[in-house]
């Protein structure tokens, strides 16, 4: 069994990151944007994610269904956030890591939708040479003939194309591996290692009367790799579309801007079990997509050769398949039909892997590669690996990213001779639960709202139809952010009981048993702080902000300060979310002032007045942030009392206690000039007294 | 639990005065339960006193450490080579850690940064009272476990004095009037009639009144 | 008879007693009580005098009953555990004997707080009852508090105070019991102007027979102005001033006619309440009010027994 102690040493991965296939360290960058860090957020997100404007739009983000915030209100807007900090520092704000020295290997990356284009990225910087093999004449995969422009602009794709492919990789777009090129000749033409990311973009059939013969029947796949170029397809007037994952939303939604009058997404279960984004759902039922649930086609019916009307029956649900989802079942004399002159089928695809089949094993039904593990991605064909839609099936963005990393790794190890690793990660588990009373006392902040634009614009064209986020609301979401794992870390050896963690928790957090033992759940604390600030013998200290954090803070800012005298310290909520502008306007406006930014008033103890004052501080004071933006006001009001006890010290020790301010930060700009104006004033009297 | 505060600060720089280097030696006890003596504290009070010397331009080197509790030998003796090398201990704890410190370092200055204040408890956190005179010879059983000797003004046994009004004490209204509340204990227990008999007059001399207090246990000692 | 005072004659005699306070002065002269002595002689059967009243330093009340019994007027020791111990209370109460003095009355007195050393250590060794009960031991056991045996004959007539208004109220009549059964044998009780609440007590101790037990004397404070009315109403602990005394002297055009009024109201009702059997006048800093009220209270001239 776990203790306490375990627990609370123990680092552990914050939800998001848990959930996220490529554990990106969302919290972190949360936290940088947060602190208008934006350049380093975005190069912790570049780091580990080679396509970050491709997730900032389109990724499912299991980040936010596992954030602990979502169990709250709402869970942080984890992708909105990407884009943020992505868009805005593209390119030249990003030095792209330098591809590490050459190991002479060569390595052959089959193609390029994000898990070949993420494999690729890896190899390169692993210092292998590599080339793109792509059978279409454009690159991106899915993310080029499958999503639609108003998710995901063509510029934003080749931008982050680029970058990639400015890492030195070769690329041979219009060949067909299987086709022109075998994958033996591959190895013949020196390649060490084959990446398989050839996705899956085969249509399954709907098997039913008149999908051959009838014209206006096309399949997703097909449509919307028209959609995706320049001459775009024609569609009828009135749309079916057969399906509920988000290639029948796509087509859908394409077929409205495309000038249909009317479309059906036809869908046999029920709107739960729709694989479609609930985003997107939501969307298209915005843009007049009609959903008609728990039906299914029966025969689409011709006139002249030509769609003229679907027949369907209506579904009832049964028991759960081994799917889990519970199958329909087809209700007796339910039979309708509605007029269409087009159907568009978006059953599911799978991998056109026939060309390699004889080379690699695979799967029977579905045409999946073969491979031996999530981790080793190695298939039939030594030397051969394959990851991303071709192995799983139809999937998302980052998972195809993660089976491109997870395969560069492989690779690496296979062409360095060593056995590539095995080990399985538990993958994420299960997002524990906060209690009752903890969502209770935490203080609700409301999730950002998204610019889009408005649904009849909207299908007037492929224009992009979500905005960007701006700044004020992008660091307002990340500051809602539960700082998840880096809270409250308790030293037992140090303990000595006297609960007053117990009785300071706004949370009520930590606990005791009838010996006094102290537990904190790691999970549940917010790093507020408040403990810390106030258990008698340093037992705890936050990760957030800790005390040796904050020590560096003051004395780095200290000794680097080009502030004129009289120079005064003063800590910044970072709740208070100024701008930018503000920022400037303190620098300019208030040259004496070296700020300290906070996460919280609470992390400031009368230790850290004090230290200021010795590193030479000539005054300090505590802006916090308006009440109504503070997580935990009532906490933070201790510190305000802590203020007037320091105060009373530090007219003992003859500075006078004047020279110490709180105060809040006025809704608007940063604060008071009066304030500041006054305690400078103030600094220079007492020096004046002094020195006579 | 002892309760203590740390002394003035001005008192506390006026004793430390010259002293180089100074060990600021907290007691994680009781001391740091009353956010007197704890490593927070301790680290609090030894930067306010570098700065005080730094401000008025004098030299001196300000150490911290902590023990686990002042009032016993082993802790004490675990911080000689510290204390060894330095002027004077200003001690964060009861006075009973001050003394036995200055026991086991009979050459060093050792200096009280706390007054001792009393036998109590935590009402909630930053109030504390005083429960226990420590008079050495417990009547709680006959005054419904309230003390009249620790919380009484009068130490009166027969109380309450007339001075009782809407159950405060005579000398404040903010302090409760312990009789009145010992009454109300026993009214609700259905006991009131204990009080009718007279309390004879007590023993004073474990109360302290017999001269220094000491404990022995045969069974224990070596 | 226990100590033959004059007080304890009047009372056993079933007579209405008077008796008033003399505090001594904050200084070594005698007149202040030699002139209160004068004043007061024939209009009261005892004059108590206080001890340290309200915790400021006065002369001694034992040499200041000295200095009454020299004129011939009978006092009453008052005595504080406040500022002696066991010992110093034992002797005081011998030597007190040997001076002729036959009254003592026993109590806590107001804690040092209130007085002019309120930093003082307060002795509170024993308390009010223990002293009255460790009073009657020495007068009728003749023995001291730890049971040695006392030489000679310690005959005090031993009072107690009550306060009929100071909280609880129902356990007020418990602890005069107390106090009698300690071995008070008269009582003077806080200043009245509570008339309702006092007639409840009264009932309450007749209901304990207390009143066949020993002789209660009813406190009276008389009022100078409405300031004073005011004060006791609202600081002194222990006191119940109704608003109505408040609002009649308030209204009064002559303050000092209406505070003697009102006295002579209170002791008229005074004398209709079963059990009570003599008044305590503390005329605080206003002792030349004491004859006139005694005289329009009807209650001159002062018997002899
Ligand atoms: C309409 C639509 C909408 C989607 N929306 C989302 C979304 O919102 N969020 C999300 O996370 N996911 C979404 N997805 C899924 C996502 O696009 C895919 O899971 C992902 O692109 C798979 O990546 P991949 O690299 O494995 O394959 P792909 O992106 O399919 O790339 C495979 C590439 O290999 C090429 N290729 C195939 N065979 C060969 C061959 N023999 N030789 C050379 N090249 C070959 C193909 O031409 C293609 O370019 C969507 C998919 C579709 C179709
Ligand atoms: S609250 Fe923050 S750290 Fe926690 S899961 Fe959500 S984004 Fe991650
Ligand atoms: S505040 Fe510190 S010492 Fe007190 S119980 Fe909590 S962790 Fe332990
Ligand atoms: S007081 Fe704050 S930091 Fe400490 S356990 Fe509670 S939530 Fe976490
Ligand atoms: S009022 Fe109560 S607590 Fe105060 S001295 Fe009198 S009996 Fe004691």
């Amino acid at each position: 069994m776990m203790t306490g102690n375990e627990l609370s040493t123990e680092i552990k991965y914050p939800p998001c990151k848990l959930a996220c296939p490529i554990q990106t360290d969302v919290r972190e960058y949360v936290q940088l944007i947060a602190e208008r860090r934006f350049e380093e957020a975005f190069a912790t997100i570049r780091k580990q994610n080679p396509l970050p404007r491709v997730c900032g739009r389109i990724c499912t983000h299991p980040c936010e269904t596992a954030c602990k915030r979502g169990q709250v209100e709402e869970p942080i807007a984890i992708a909105a956030l990407k884009r943020f900090a992505s868009d805005g520092l593209w390119r030249d704000q990003y030095e792209a890591a330098l591809p590490g020295k050459s190991t002479g290997h060569k390595v052959a990356v089959v193609g390029s939708g994000p898990a070949g284009l993420a494999a690729a990225h890896d190899l390169a910087l692993l210092g292998h040479g590599v080339t793109i093999f792509e059978a279409l004449p454009v690159l991106g995969g899915m993310l080029r003939v499958g999503v639609p422009e108003y998710r995901l602009p063509n510029d934003v794709l080749d931008e982050e194309i680029h970058t990639i492919v400015d890492l030195g990789i070769e690329v041979k777009t219009g060949v067909r591996i299987g086709k022109e090129i075998k994958l033996t000749d591959l190895f013949e033409q020196g390649y060490k290692a084959v990446f398989m990311g050839i996705g899956a973009h085969r249509d399954r059939k709907l098997h039913i009367a008149g999908e051959d013969k009838l014209k206006g029947v096309v399949s997703a796949v097909s449509f919307l790799r028209g959609v995706n170029q320049a001459e775009k397809p024609r569609v009828g007037v009135r749309v079916a579309v057969i399906g509920g994952g988000n290639t029948a939303i796509d087509s859908a939604r394409s077929a409205l801007r495309l000038g249909a009058e009317g479309v059906h997404i036809v869908y046999r279960r029920s709107r739960e079990e729709m694989p479609a984004a609930k985003e997107e759902i939501e969307e298209a039922a915005h843009e007049g997509v009609q959903m008609s649930y728990l039906t299914s086609p029966l025969e689409i019916l011709g006139r002249d050769g030509k769609v003229s009307a679907l027949k369907c029956i209506k579904n009832e649900l049964g028991d759960p398949d081994d799917s889990g989802r519970r199958s329909p079942k087809p209700v007796p004399g339910s039979e309708f039909s509605f007029d269409v002159d087009m159907v568009i089928a978006a059953i599911g695809q799978a991998p056109d892997s026939s060309l390699v089949a004889e080379e690699i094993e695979v799967t029977e039904r579905r045409k999946r590669i073969i491979v031996d593990g999530p981790y080793t991605l190695v298939t039939t064909q030594p030397g051969v690996f394959a990851g991303g839609d071709a192995v799983t099936g139809p999937a998302t963005v980052v998972e195809a990213i993660s089976a491109g990393k997870r395969a560069a790794i492989s690779i690496d190890s296979y062409l360095r001779g060593e056995s590539p690793a095995t080990v399985e990660s538990a993958g994420p588990t299960e997002t524990e639960r906060l209690s009752s009373v903890i969502i209770e006392k935490t203080t609700k902040f409301e999730r950002c709202l998204k610019t889009s634009l408005p649904a009849d614009n909207r299908v007037k064209g492929f224009d992009e139809v979500e905005a960007v986020l701006s700044e004020d609301v992008a660091v307002k979401e990340a500051l809602r952010c539960l700082h998840c794992f880096l809270g409250a870390r308790l030293d037992k050896e140090k303990c000595i009981s006297c609960l007053t963690c117990v009785r300071v928790c706004p949370l009520g957090i930590p606990t005791t048993n009838k010996m006094g033992e102290i537990t904190i759940d790691p999970f549940a604390c917010q790093a507020c702080g408040t403990c810390a600030l106030e258990c008698p013998v340093r037992a705890i200290d936050i990760s957030l902000d800790s005390r040796a954090q904050m020590a560096q803070k003051i004395e780095k800012g200290m000794a680097e300060s080009h502030q004129p005298d009289p120079v005064i310290v003063g800590f910044f909520d970072l709740h208070g979310n100024f701008g930018s502008s503000d920022m400037e306007r303190l620098r300019q406006g208030h040259p004496n002032v070296l700020p300290v930014m906070v996460f919280g008033l609470r992390r400031v103890d009368t230790f850290d007045v004090l230290k200021a004052f010795e590193c030479g501080a000539d005054g300090v004071f505590l802006a916090g942030c308006a009440p109504d933006t503070d997580p935990f006001p009532e906490a933070t009001d201790r510190v305000k009392r802590r203020m007037a006890h320091a105060r009373t010290l530090l007219d003992a020790l003859g500075i006078d206690g004047a020279r110490l301010e709180v105060c809040d930060m006025p809704e608007q700009g940063i604060v008071d000039k009066e304030l500041i104006d006054g305690l400078i004033q103030r600094i220079k009297e007492a020096g004046q007294a002094r020195s006579e | 639990m002892i309760t203590l505060e740390q002394k003035k600060f001005q008192e506390i720089e006026k004793m430390t005065k010259g002293y180089n280097p100074l060990l600021v030696l907290g007691c994680e006890t009781c001391a740091a339960m009353s956010f007197a003596g704890g490593q927070q504290q301790v680290a609090e009070l030894a930067s306010a006193i570098r700065i005080a010397r730094k401000t008025s331009g004098q030299e001196g080197e300000v150490l911290e450490d902590a023990v686990a509790r002042q009032c016993e030998p082993e802790f004490v003796d675990l911080i000689a080579d510290k204390v060894g090398g330095c002027d004077a201990v200003l001690s964060i704890a009861c006075g009973a850690g001050v003394q036995l410190f200055a026991e086991r370092f009979q050459d060093k200055v050792i200096l009280p940064g706390c007054n001792t204040t009393f036998l109590g408890v935590t009402e909630e956190l930053g109030v504390w009272s005083e429960r226990c005179a420590g008079c050495g010879n417990c009547i709680l059983d006959k005054t419904a476990g309230l003390c009249p000797i620790a919380r009484c003004s009068k130490q009166l046994l027969n109380g309450p004095c007339g001075g009782s009004m809407n159950g405060k004490c005579e000398i404040s209204k903010e302090v409760d009037c312990v009789w009145q509340l010992i009454i109300d204990r026993l009214t609700r227990l259905n006991r009131l009639e204990m009080l009718e008999e007279i309390f004879p007059v007590k023993d004073w001399s474990p109360a302290g009144h017999g001269g220094p207090r000491k404990m022995v246990r045969e069974d224990l000692k070596s | 008879m226990k100590s033959g005072s004059n007080l304890e004659r009047i009372l056993e005699s079933g007579r209405f007693s008077v008796t008033a306070e003399a505090g001594p002065p904050k200084g070594s002269s005698p007149k202040v009580i030699q002139r209160k002595g004068e004043l007061l002689k024939l209009c009261c059967d005892a004059l108590n005098v206080t001890d340290n009243q309200t915790a400021i330093v006065r002369m001694s009340s034992l040499s200041g009953c000295v200095l009454l019994k020299e004129l011939g007027v009978e006092p009453v020791l008052q005595m504080v555990v406040r500022d002696r111990n066991r010992l110093s209370l034992q002797s005081d109460i011998l030597g007190a004997a040997a001076l002729g003095i036959r009254n003592v009355l026993c109590l806590s007195g107001d804690h040092q707080k209130f007085g002019n050393h309120p930093t003082a250590k307060g002795v509170y060794d024993i308390d009010s009852i223990q002293f009255i009960q460790m009073v009657k031991t020495m007068r009728d056991e003749h023995k001291f508090l730890n049971a040695e045996e006392i030489s000679g004959d310690v005959p005090f007539f031993i009072g107690a105070a009550a306060n009929p208004f100071a909280d609880p109220f129902e356990f007020r009549v418990i602890r005069l019991a107390k106090k009698v059964s300690a071995g008070a044998d008269f009582i003077q009780t806080q200043g009245i102007f509570d008339m309702a609440k006092f007639v409840e007590w009264m009932k309450m101790v007749r209901d304990r027979g207390l009143d066949e037990k020993t002789h209660i004397l009813a406190g009276l404070i008389p009022i100078k102005s409405v300031g004073m009315a005011r004060y006791m109403r609202s600081n002194v602990s222990g006191l119940s001033v109704p608003k109505e005394i408040v609002d009649r002297m308030a209204d009064a055009k002559e303050p000092k006619e209406e505070g003697v009024k009102i006295c002579l109201e209170t002791i008229e009702q005074l004398k209709e309440v079963d059990g009570v059997h003599g008044v305590h006048i503390m005329a605080v800093a206003w002792e030349d009010i004491v004859p006139r009220i005694v005289e329009e209270a009807g209650l001159m001239p002062r018997p002899v027994v």
